[in-house]
């Protein structure tokens, strides 16, 4: 019978520390890169699909639904091994020079979490009162200033805490990029296990450090929601 | 903060629970292997010619297959395979989940302190797959992304042999190949024969080479659990028998001799290891 | 390399997407992919439930410990869930579990956790007075939960389980990383076989999620439309 003996020494100093620290820099880049992209993105979605004009709403509304309901990972694997067919050969030979696996893992998570935070902030715009727009633009704005200066900024205020929880799904769904040969924090840790075979150990760092990180943002939106949203409530 | 730390403490607790008791493999496989009637074994299942899915069949067969069949035959049990990869085949044999790894395993001083091995039942070199007529020596690759697959002795040998070389690991060596082909990757290492192999089934082969650069050499064995030393050596006597009643030959010949699309030749032996 | 798609390869392997390599083999393929999501689905519901009423009770002793559980499982990623059953599954059952388990086992552990807040969220939503009325007949506050409170909690539930829903039938897909065959892992073992079709394959199976899931998906909403349409008349 296999005895198992613990040894957290290998995960918390030394070369294998190395690598999980550098693990958890690029998850962070990479959920970084993501949130900013993935938070345009969706803000424009959102903007599209509540347009006037049919074809843009459809669109949008296809983008948003066809995204959603696909696995992140199938996502990750076509933007890496798929796209090539479908994109022209400069841009190709372009990408292939740069860290193509960082961008690919960026580009899906961008566009998986863009779906669904479009629906957040579209949910957060029908929230505002309809007579907001119609002053606005009784007062001289056009749709989209109006969008700009006074029904964005209040729907933004709301949204938020939706938005914290999926930029706390992107940070997650940063691990599967691993399956692309992305050297992010869940790659490390699987690296460490298969050069030492002390999986116990490596998965375990991994898991207290997204813990911290879930932890730490959580706790940043416990903070907006007693100072922004209820300033009153002690 | 403080819920943090109640995490931690959590986990901590769970781990001293649980970490008593990690693995609860079969002692006595050999018994439990007849007693069962099944001889559960782990193999590769998109790796041609040593372990794919055919087509036609959707079977998984190749030539570690055929080796595993042999055994089980002789066993009088029959076989059940489970897809592993590079990186799950070891964990997957400690914990019990299989009885013997037949998947394109090398044999190392560092898996055998955590395995047992058979003797060497086939034998190859790391080479390399690229474009044709990029890659002359060894320094044409330094700097370069070099793509392999994730847990491999390859990747280990990769990274000292050309320590300037970025190495991605993917989940298996079809998937680096498609990273090279699409030009994501500058090469492609790991041994010989499944080089070859991927090349053979390589829809525009014509633009792919493995030029002549070696950097080990690869002795495959199966891995059984280390401490079921009866069930080694009955694996060991079963394929010293193969190889003196040609068995062994003929599913080498089978997969990779003449009239296949790799026509190597058989530069190795089943003999017992010093 | 632009190239024309071409898609012979899919035709030609229809059925192992499908089925894998059943009858003659395990289930693979899309079949594997719903076992998944149904078994999980069914398992995490009594999971989510559990966790749900437990977080609510009106012992700090209990409802800390859980809570800390659900939010601990919420704060890492479904693949460490998956790996850490890998690890802890055998040893908590003293023997060997197939791979197909594990993947279940984690994703209804996973589940669960965002199960139970749905649960949460619909108790909270029945107002307080129910409760108060049902003591008050002379129930035991377990059975005004049981009997009064969670049947109307669960039925405003439903569109959120059906969300549930299509989640798991997408997390399956990471079953793929411990080699279960289900669609994910075989459309990656016919890309790996056929090193040509990366496009066509990724595509197809990205079509067949989203039939699935898209078709769940409305089905919630539709329901959702239907239970606000019953409590307004």
């Amino acid at each position: 019978m296999l005895k198992y003996n613990f040894d957290w020494s290998i995960v918390t100093s030394g070369k294998y520390f190395e690598w999980l620290v550098s693990g958890l820099k690029v998850t962070l880049e990479l959920s970084v890169v993501g949130i900013v992209c993935a938070f345009i993105l969706g803000l424009l979605i959102a903007v599209l699909r509540m347009s006037h004009f049919r074809p843009v709403r459809w669109i949008a509304t296809a983008y948003l639904e066809f995204f959603r309901n696909t696995p992140l990972l199938v996502q990750i694997f076509f933007w890496y091994f798929g796209s090539y067919k479908v994109l022209p050969t400069v841009v190709n030979d372009w990408l292939n020079s740069t860290n193509f696996e960082f961008a690919a893992a960026a580009i899906a998570l961008t566009i998986y979490t863009s779906a669904f935070i479009a629906e957040d902030i579209r949910s957060g715009i029908l929230s505002i009162p309809k007579e907001q727009m119609e002053a606005a633009r009784s007062a001289g704005f056009s749709y989209l200033r109006s969008m700009q200066y006074i029904i964005l900024p209040q729907a933004v205020r709301i949204t938020v805490p939706p938005l914290v929880n999926q930029f706390l799904n992107l940070a997650k769904n940063s691990s599967l990029a691993m399956s692309i040969g992305v050297m992010e924090l869940t790659y490390q840790a699987r690296q460490v296990e298969s050069y030492t075979f002390k999986g116990f150990e490596a998965f375990t760092a991994a898991t207290v450090v997204y813990l911290v990180l879930s932890v730490i943002i959580t706790a940043l939106m416990d903070l907006y929601n007693k100072k922004v949203l209820n300033p009153h409530r002690a | 903060m403080k819920r943090l730390a109640a995490v931690v403490i959590g986990l901590a607790a769970l781990m001293g629970t649980f970490g008593k008791a990690i693995a609860a493999a079969p002692a006595d496989t050999l018994a439990e292997v007849k007693k069962k009637g099944v001889l559960v074994a782990g193999v590769k299942d998109s790796l041609p010619p040593f372990g794919y899915v055919d087509e036609k069949s959707r079977e998984i067969v190749g030539y570690d297959v055929d080796f595993v069949k042999a055994i089980a035959k002789k066993l009088g049990v029959k076989v059940e395979l489970k897809p592993v990869t590079s990186a799950s085949r070891m964990p997957q044999l400690t914990e019990g989940n299989i009885d013997i790894i037949a998947a394109t395993m090398t044999k190392n001083p560092e898996r055998a302190k955590q395995i047992g091995f058979s003797h060497t039942y086939f034998a190859t070199g790391q080479k390399f797959i690229t474009v044709k007529g990029k890659v002359k020596s060894l320094k044409d690759l330094a700097g370069k992304k070099i793509g392999t697959a994730k847990g491999s002795t390859s990747e280990q040998n990769v990274k000292t042999a050309i320590p300037t070389a970025t190495v991605l690991a993917f989940d298996d060596y079809p998937q680096a190949f498609l990273a090279l082909q699409q030009g994501k990757v500058a090469a492609v290492t790991t041994d010989e024969a499944i080089l070859a192999g991927i090349l053979a089934k390589a829809p525009n082969k014509a633009k792919f080479e493995i030029p002549n650069v070696q950097i080990s050499t690869e002795p495959y064995g199966l891995g059984m659990r280390k401490e079921d030393a009866k069930f080694i050596a009955f694996v060991n006597k079963t394929i010293l028998e193969m190889e003196k009643s040609g068995e062994a030959k003929r599913i080498f010949e089978k997969w990779f001799g003449k009239g296949t699309p790799f026509a190597l030749k058989r530069t190795f032996k089943i003999v017992a290891d010093k | 390399m632009e190239e024309a798609l071409n898609f012979q390869v899919i035709i030609d392997n229809l059925t192992y997407f499908m089925i894998g390599r059943y009858p003659n083999g395990p289930l693979g393929g899309l079949g594997l992919t719903m076992y998944l999501a149904v078994v999980s689905c069914v398992l995490s519901f009594f999971g989510g439930l559990i966790l749900g009423l437990l977080s609510l009770s009106r012992h700090a002793i209990i409802r800390h410990p859980v809570n800390l559980i659900i939010n601990a499982v919420r704060g890492i990623p479904l693949l460490m869930v998956i790996f850490w059953m890998y690890f802890l599954l055998p040893a908590m059952m003293g023997k060997t579990v197939p791979e197909a388990t594990t993947v279940i086992m984690g994703l209804t552990i996973f589940t669960s956790a965002y199960m139970s807040q749905i649960v949460r969220a619909g108790i909270q939503g029945i107002p307080k007075g129910q409760t108060e009325a049902a003591i008050s007949t002379g129930l035991k506050p377990w059975q005004a939960m049981l009997y009064i409170i969670l049947p109307q909690g669960l039925r405003n539930m439903i569109p959120s389980f059906v969300n549930q829903f299509v989640s798991l039938i997408k997390d399956t897909s990471l079953a793929f990383i411990v080699g279960v065959s289900e669609l994910t892992h075989v459309g990656t073992q016919i890309n790996n076989r056929t090193m040509a079709y990366p496009t066509e394959i990724f595509i197809f199976i990205a079509g067949v999620y989203f039939v699935l899931c898209f078709a769940f998906t409305s089905f919630s909403r539709w329901l959702e439309g239907r239970l606000t349409w019953r409590k307004s008349i």
